[in-house]
């Protein structure tokens, strides 16, 4: 190890001192590229920028979460969880990874924060719950909402990891009883990205890092996510899009047209409406993604997907109440239709009885 | 994560189904084509990057055959091992990295004489120059 | 909520209702209305000609078939387009088939359905320009007629530009504008001449049976 001190190493010395040579840097900015959905010839930039980008600290905090989502980063296999907490990242606080434990995590949680005050990158997953002053979930005693409050305080930006991060999630579907919400309705003041996804893409969370060294704040779709990674409509990107546009659809998980790979949209697919890198990049290094295997998308990386009308109902079906209402609409519709009908009757009888009167004049009149 | 148990080694077979339109395979050939020609023509180079492409099952192998193999194979060892074929259209590379858990991050095509990355970078050959020098000033062994 | 959630949801269930309300409304009222008695006597039954009355009018008798020759054109096109598009596009039978408790029909690709849709706004736009521009269709067409055509046309187009993705907005609000644009159709049809589509049977029936009575041949 060289005579400067880790934190101050830029990356590309962290990794030149790790024994990554050019090449091998090379093919990671190439896979980060392939990521972005930047053309291969961008891996040299993206190598140029990582070169000289400091290894910023990394403050990672798990709220009401399943722990999925940090399940998925550590698969990430292009960049490797591995390389990036060494290289490119000081994680310093995560409480599934580290190894502290009890009070000295928590120390190095609000060390880490100290040293780094205005620079250090905030990762957090899982939805904050804001009913009852947030006791449904605390760490060390302390409120998640408290928590976060304190180490937004002093971040340089926020990535929310997951959906429940960005926009809730499970945690806050309906009726949603611990009052859970999301990072940004909290914190308004820190730039927020959004990584969305249950979990999102493990390359995805590790890439959006990247991403974030290299060029700084990435571009961001009206939903808070990095147009990089969720710029593509799962639908559009779709193998099984030619079936979709002849008409040929699966009705059943066991039928003729699942065996031979039709269109999944019967089944309850939410391509249409979802933006994830999943057609593409997919998922298990590479190997599948759901629609692949067999299985519709469920729109995961959209706010409220839970609360869409259900995972296997079509996206054309509505998400009508109840058929009591439309029931009851009927009656009320015959019953004001048999109103009108009398109102109308007797005002024919009415307008009958006028002209008669009005004729019986005339003829009064010309006699 | 252990090497030793991935999901490639898993048994399962699975039969891609016959009716699968390749909607790939031509267009991205006839984008070779265009750039072999842009190479032979201005010598700008190319790179089609398969893994940013929504394949279907079957249709990398589909291409790969339809490009079949040529008479040079690079094996690179930077970060993983990383082979780069000649297929039978010279010119035209197979690139395939892999990570050092043996797993593939990067898929491309190449229209290039040589693929860029094997060609040394100037940084790295005026660092080797300094080693050398240093290497021979230092080595009174002969 | 998002105007997909509010258009997938409350806005449909609400326009839903309205149409329901509003269609029981006009039939039960109408058909209900006390029927003026016709004291003469009737050469003939009244039901034979009613029905005959009901299919006849699909066609004009040969001495009209030139000058009505556009609307016969445009509106076979339009309701025949209109007909593929709602009833044979799958998304559309699975919105259906869960509203109404039906099994899934069969679909046409979507090709032919696109070529509907392209019609069947072709013609809708030709019925506006019409009357906006024939003399005498300017003189007897008033905001209802107008207003029908085009509440008529914008599920249509708000369909095709949803179902191209097209890139002038995201899918999601297309998809909600679509919808929206039919819940404004739903609320429409029975306040206005889209009702035709409730009254031309029984109207075509009652003509017909009126004529059939005096001896004029239907």
């Amino acid at each position: 190890m060289t005579s400067k001190k880790r934190q101050d190493m830029t990356i590309g010395e962290a990794l030149r001192a790790n024994g990554v040579s050019r090449r091998g840097f090379l093919k990671f900015c190439a896979a980060t590229a392939s990521l972005m959905a930047l053309p291969p010839g961008a891996a040299t930039a993206i190598a140029a920028a990582l070169e000289k980008a400091k290894r910023p600290s990394v403050i990672w905090l798990s709220f009401q979460e399943c722990t999925g989502c940090t399940e998925s980063l550590t698969r990430s296999h292009s960049p490797s969880i591995e390389g990036l907490i060494f290289d490119a990242i000081s994680l310093d606080y995560h409480h599934t990874l580290q190894a502290a434990a009890g009070h000295g995590a928590e120390a190095a949680r609000e060390e880490a924060m100290k040293e780094h005050h205005g620079k250090y990158i905030l990762v957090v997953d899982g939805s904050i719950p804001m009913k009852d002053d947030g006791v449904y979930s605390t760490i060390a005693g302390m409120t998640n909402l408290a928590m976060l409050k304190e180490a937004a305080a002093g971040a340089a930006a926020i990535v929310a990891v997951g959906t429940c991060a960005a926009y809730g999630g499970l945690p806050a579907a309906d009726p949603n009883p611990t009052g859970a919400v999301a990072v940004s309705e909290i914190i308004k003041d820190k730039p927020i990205i959004n990584v969305s996804g249950c979990p999102p893409i493990p390359v995805v969370i590790t890439g959006v890092l990247a991403q974030f060294l290299t060029f700084g704040l990435p571009e961001l779709d009206d939903l808070g996510r990095p147009k990089a990674f969720y710029g593509q409509n799962i639908h559009d990107r779709c193998y099984r899009r030619p079936f979709y546009e002849r008409g040929q659809f699966a009705e059943t998980f066991d039928d003729e047209g699942a065996k031979k790979g039709w269109c999944l949209y019967k089944l309850g697919c939410k391509g249409p409406i979802t933006y994830n890198a999943c057609a593409t990049t997919k998922w298990n290094e590479g190997t599948s993604f759901p629609i692949q295997s067999g299985h519709g998308c469920i729109g995961c990386s959209e706010p409220d997907f839970w609360d869409m009308g259900g995972f296997y109902k079509a996206l054309s079906q509505g998400k009508l109440g109840s058929a009591e209402g439309l029931a009851a609409a009927a009656g009320i519709g015959a019953a004001i239709g048999i109103g009108s009908a009398l109102l109308g009757s007797s005002g024919q009888k009415a307008a009958k009885a006028e002209i008669k009167a009005k004729l019986d004049k005339d003829m009064e009149a010309t006699k | 994560m252990s090497t030793d148990a991935r999901l490639i080694d898993i048994p399962v077979i699975s039969e891609p189904a016959m009716t699968l339109p390749s909607m790939n395979v031509e267009p991205i050939l006839h984008e070779v084509r265009h750039a072999l020609r842009r190479l032979l023509e201005t010598g700008e180079t190319s790179m089609i990057d398969l893994r940013a492409m929504p394949l279907a099952p079957g249709e990398e192998e589909k291409i790969r055959t339809r490009l079949g193999t040529g008479e040079v194979v690079i094996q690179l060892d930077a970060m993983g091992p990383s082979t780069l074929t000649e297929t039978a259209y010279s010119g035209v590379w197979w690139v395939e990295h892999r990570n050092p858990n043996d797993v593939v991050t990067g898929l491309y095509i190449e229209v290039a004489k040589v693929p860029s990355i094997v060609e040394p970078d100037r940084q790295d050959l005026i660092d080797a120059v300094a080693r050398l020098n240093d290497d021979l000033e230092n080595n009174d062994d002969e | 909520m998002t105007l997909l959630d509010f258009a997938r949801g409350p806005g449909m269930q609400w326009s839903l209702i309205i149409l329901i309300v509003g269609i029981l409304w006009r039939v039960v009222g109408t058909l209900l209305l006390s029927a003026e008695k016709d004291y003469s006597q009737a050469r003939q039954g009244g039901t034979g000609p009613g029905i005959r009355a009901v299919f006849r009018r699909f066609w004009p008798h040969p001495e009209f078939v030139k000058p009505t020759l556009f609307h016969m054109v445009g509106g076979y096109t339009l309701h025949i387009g209109l007909f593929v598009v709602i009833f044979l596009f799958a998304p559309h039978i699975l919105w259906f088939a869960d509203l109404l408790g039906l099994p899934v029909w069969a679909n046409l690709p979507n090709n032919i359905i696109m070529l509907a849709g392209a019609l069947t706004a072709a013609s809708l736009v030709a019925f506006v320009l019409r009357r906006m521009t024939h003399p005498v269709m300017r003189r007897i067409s008033g905001f209802d007629d107008y207003a029908s055509n085009i509440v008529t046309l914008l599920p249509v187009v708000t369909g095709m530009l949803a179902f191209a993705h097209t890139p002038i907005a995201r899918y999601e609000t297309l998809l909600a504008l679509h919808l929206l644009s039919v819940e404004l159709l739903f609320v429409w049809i029975p306040l206005s001449k889209l009702a035709h589509a409730l009254f031309f049977i029984p109207s075509r029936y009652q003509l017909g049976a009126a004529f059939g009575r005096r001896g004029v041949k239907v």
